[in-house]
């Protein structure tokens, strides 16, 4: 009976496991998080996870959303974008989530934004930078609560307006993220009228950047705009130290986080970059988060654990509006959403879906006594001066 | 034949019982089946173990991805298109790799891929480089139908592709065509002795194989959605290769079913942990310690041998 | 920067990370060449020697211990591997060793993430290798000094090791024919266990060395792996020397490929592999046709 055999197996194979629920009378709201646990990503992707693992328990303890308990449904994709969409597929047909977070890379985004009008789902980013998720590749249930790569980079063209460099050089890694932060960066700077020397990127998993930083070294250039994370960010930030880059270059980047400051040591000092959170931000909303965040972890909290908590708020505030998590109504409510957030003043676009937000400019000093590095807020910029026009990556001034 | 029939009915009437999760997860375990069944052909039939197998999903990937993004050729048309295309390109490395036999064969098809993987990581324009090809259409027709775009109809016709898949290669595999293979794999030297032009035989296993892994490779980016340069790399070749261990070599039903093992055990076992990379590293060490025959090995042993194909 | 400045720290730059592929694609084709085996694993004893080395520079506050403890720790896994497993499959095809050593790459990567967790783990240079040196007014990390000059050591080290001892020539002699060194009485499985240990403990001295430049990071392996099969195949499998030329060519290929064509470094790669494979079956030093 070799057909019987197999389809026993095949059946037991698939069953589904059985989940336990909150005995709390209602049913949860599920919320589905494909995330990058492994792989270069891995580290982000934790961050993503805390974030969103502190902010369902904190938004839990007080009554939950709608009266309902809300339950993250977390799967690992391991940075790949083949992976990321199945495993979206996956917690949308068989959790049934409506409601997604997690995408840790823009490449995973990007492959996942064109399927969720056909599950009916809501993804709310935390995290993704690519410029064209609310340009060129938008969708309706696509919203970012986070600053955007181009945002960043735009902080860090803005400050640098007040600075004087003979030259730029930027090196990226290579793919959907960087090509797009390098592409906003060089309009910038040639708009500004500054001297744009040349850019380089890197792929992903890069290890030697040997040639890399020879290569900004020759270029004569006095600064340098990286466009990177995770490991890769640590592994050039350590060798750019090594061969004393940062004597003859300031180091600008897009993002600085706690974990590539932590990863590098004081191979991150000097460092100038946009930041997306940092717990050194100003507002009694953000010392309230982080006095929250330590009593729970006893550690601050990173980039993208404060970003995903803007994040998980953004969502609340438009759950509450529209009275339901139904795609239709849900993206109607969250087109009208503003909220006061750890960052400031957040809302969200009903044009491209975009979150207009401050921009945070940082160094990265060692303070006396301190044992590691921290970045220290330099500059500011408001909401309008750095959110793109509707659906733009570039800027008119 | 009549088991054939069998199978191919019960798994006709599977979208009658089983959720859409469900069906999700069969309809890539059968494409990753007529993948690993492709590669079976090359690896259990003609001894000829390629490392670089995802080459031919890759192509066939990027090529049905172009098709359904700038033409309207209907839907199956264009996964036949990209299986063809990817036979085609493969006589030219068949060509150059059954200039060599044993290891070094496995390095040439590995050093292909990873060139084709190269070289995709770069061409923008027909890859998306990094970022892969995203929002790949399912494109109605013929005839207008709108059938093979909905999940039902799409798992239909990946269906159709692996019986159609299978019942070519059983057929090849029994023709005088596949007795000289069994002789090249047996004794090559013999096989060139009695007159047999060997490496024509291989060229024509390599590109069959290659064409049926590119259909399934042209299955997967209508199925995802989604094509990037990770269906090229070398990781995937080590991967259906296991499936084809795992479920037996030289069977062609094996295969099959080890890559639904592959695909059922990952899936489940990233359910329930984290750490499934680690059990997923134990059942395979597991498999060879335990169950060298494979899976197919394995539902065979308590039953008296038949005729080991 | 003038040319010859440049072209002088490429060239070690290029040195230091040949030596770094030829710690991973030496102990490879010594196992390939007794065992008939290709260890797909060795990406992971790589990473785990850098991990190892991590954890070894915390406790003991020494990059020198943790340089010997790792490969050795490293090694001793690797070897109680063979002993516990591969030992039961020779005999057997192939497929066994494949599949044997994918599922020990997956096991080894989890039970790694879940020793060390998943940030990139930074390993500080020893003080004494921490400065730089200016190498015709450029200025050059000692530390890159330091690895191209321990490629050198290791490479004479076991090329002396190989030529000179009677473990060496076992090996030599099991590569050429184990059945001849069988029939003479000597355990021929023991010297298959000493060679997985050293091949693995070399990957895992690569590991400690590369941590300070690179992190010890969960994403090691996988880049590791495909390097290595490109140096050992365009060596020659089972090829000492060939190795060596291999790594050397892998790695001035890239850096000055990735300085001139950035976009085309990575396809260069594998279509000099390529054409290698078909000019010469068995690789540049290879046996095998």
């Amino acid at each position: 009976m070799p057909g019987m055999h197999r389809r026993a197996l095949l059946m037991s194979a698939l069953a589904s496991p059985v989940v336990l629920r909150h005995a709390r009378g209602e049913t949860p709201i599920k919320i589905g998080m494909p995330v990058a646990l492994t792989g270069p990503a891995g580290e982000i992707g934790a961050q993503m996870r805390r974030g969103a693992e502190f902010w369902a328990k904190h938004t839990n303890a007080k009554g939950g959303l709608l009266g309902r308990p809300i339950e993250l449904v977390i799967q690992d994709t391991g940075g790949d974008p083949a992976s990321c969409v199945r495993k979206a597929q996956d917690v949308v047909e068989r959790d049934g989530c409506r409601l997604l977070f997690g995408m840790t890379l823009s490449s995973e985004a990007l492959a996942v934004v064109p399927k969720l009008a056909e599950w009916n789902a809501v993804f709310m980013s935390s995290d993704n930078g690519d410029g064209r998720l609310t340009g060129s590749s938008l969708v309706p249930n696509f919203f970012r609560a986070n600053t955007s790569g181009p945002m960043g980079t735009r902080a860090v063209s803005l400050y640098l307006r007040q600075a004087q460099f003979k030259g730029f050089y930027a090196i990226g890694m290579d793919y959907a993220w960087g090509r797009n932060s390098i592409g906003v960066f060089k309009d910038e700077i040639q708009k500004a009228g500054q001297n744009f020397i040349g850019d380089v990127y890197s792929p992903i998993g890069t290890k030697d950047f040997s040639t890399y930083i020879a290569k900004i070294r020759q270029s004569g250039a006095d600064a340098c705009f990286i466009v990177m994370q995770g490991d890769d960010n640590a592994a050039f930030l350590s060798q750019a130290k090594q061969y004393r880059l940062p004597d003859k270059v300031q180091l600008l980047t897009e993002i600085v986080d706690l974990n590539s400051i932590a990863a590098t040591g004081d191979a991150s000092i000097g460092l100038i970059g946009s930041s997306r959170y940092s717990f050194t931000f100003p507002g009694a909303a953000n010392a309230e988060f982080v006095e929250m965040w330590k009593k729970e972890y006893k550690t601050v909290p990173d980039t993208f654990e404060g970003e995903q908590w803007q994040a998980g708020q953004v969502l609340a505030a438009g759950i509450a509006a529209a009275g339901s998590i139904d795609a239709e109504k849900l993206r109607v409510a969250l087109e009208h959403v503003e909220i006061d957030s750890i960052k400031g003043h957040v809302k969200i676009r009903a044009c491209d879906h975009q979150g207009e937000q401050q921009g945070f400019m940082v160094k990265v000093v060692k303070k006396e006594g301190a044992a590691k590095p921290t970045p220290e807020l330099i500059a500011t910029f408001p909401a309008d001066r750095v959110t793109p026009g509707c659906g733009k990556m570039t800027y008119d001034s | 034949m009549r088991t054939t029939l069998a199978v191919a009915a019960l798994l006709a009437l599977m979208p009658l019982g089983l959720p859409p999760y469900a069906m999700t997860l069969l309809t890539e375990a059968l494409i990753m089946g007529l993948f690993a069944m492709s590669l079976d052909l090359m690896v259990g039939y003609a001894r000829l173990i390629s490392f670089g197998h995802a080459a031919a999903y890759g192509l066939g990937a990027y090529t049905c991805g172009n098709i359904l993004l700038h033409t309207d050729i209907p839907l199956p048309f264009a996964v036949l298109l990209s299986g063809l295309f990817s036979g085609t390109v493969s006589i030219g490395v068949a060509w150059v790799c059954t200039q060599a036999t044993g290891v070094s064969f496995s390095m040439l098809t590995l050093a292909f891929a990873q060139l084709l993987y190269a070289v995709a990581f770069k061409w923008t324009d027909a890859t998306g480089a990094s970022d892969g090809l995203a929002g790949i259409p399912r494109r109605p027709g013929p005839f207008g139908t709108t059938f093979f775009a909905s999940k039902i109809g799409f798992y239909y016709l990946t269906m159709a592709c692996l019986f159609g898949g299978f019942l070519f290669a059983r057929a090849l595999v029994r023709s005088p065509f596949g007795a000289v293979l069994r002789g090249i794999r047996e004794n090559e030297a013999k096989t060139l002795s009695l007159g047999y032009n060997t490496r024509l035989y291989k060229i024509a296993v390599v590109a069959a194989s290659y064409m049926l892994g590119g259909m399934a490779g042209a299955l997967y980016a209508p199925f995802a959605g989604f094509a990037n340069t990770e269906l090229l790399f070398w990781l995937l070749s080590g991967q259906v290769l296991i499936m084809v261990i795992v479920g037996g070599t030289g069977t062609l039903v094996g295969p099959i079913l080890g890559a639904a093992f592959f695909l059922f055990v990952q899936q489940q076992l990233s359910i329930y942990t984290d750490s499934w990379a680690l059990f997923f590293g134990v059942i395979f060490i597991g498999f060879v310690l335990f169950a060298p025959q494979g899976i197919l090995g394995l539902a065979r042993r308590g039953r008296p041998t038949e005729q080991h194909r | 920067m003038d040319v010859l400045p440049f072209l002088v720290t490429q060239c070690l730059n290029a040195l230091s990370q040949a030596a770094l592929l030829f710690f991973l694609g030496c102990g490879l084709t010594l196992i390939f060449g007794i065992m008939r085996i290709v260890n797909f694993a060795h990406g992971a004893f790589f990473m785990l020697g850098a991990y190892v080395g991590w954890s070894a520079v915390r406790l003991t506050g020494n990059f020198w211990l943790a340089l010997i403890a790792a490969p050795l720790l490293v090694g001793g896994f690797g070897a109680a591997f063979e002993l516990g497993i591969l030992r039961r499959l020779y005999g057997r095809d192939g497929h066994a060793f494949l599949m044997v050593t994918f599922g020990l790459t997956l096991v080894m990567g989890e039970v790694i993430r879940l020793l060390w967790g998943v940030e990139a783990l930074q390993v500080q240079i020893p003080a004494a290798l921490s400065d730089i040196v200016f190498i015709l007014d450029e200025p050059f990390p000692i530390y890159r000094l330091f690895l191209a000059g321990s490629g050198i050591v290791v490479g004479l080290t076991i090329w002396q090791f190989l030529e000179r001892t009677r473990l060496g020539l076992l090996i030599r002699a099991t590569s050429q024919n184990a059945e001849m060194v069988h029939a003479l009485g000597t355990d021929v499985r023991l010297v298959r266990s000493a060679v997985f240990g050293i091949g693995c403990g070399l990957a895992g001295i690569g590991g400690v060395l590369a941590a300070p430049m690179v992190t010890a990071s969960l994403g090691m392996a996988p880049n590791a792996v495909i390097d290595t099969f490109v140096i050992v195949i365009i060596g020659g499998m089972g090829s000492f020397l060939g190795s060596m030329i291999g790594a050397l060519l892998v790695a001035f290929v890239q850096v000055f490929g990735s300085y001139y064509f950035p976009d085309l470094a990575m396809a260069f790669m594998y279509l000099i592999m390529l054409t290698i494979l078909v000019v010469r079956p068995g690789g540049l030093l290879g046996k095998e046709a």
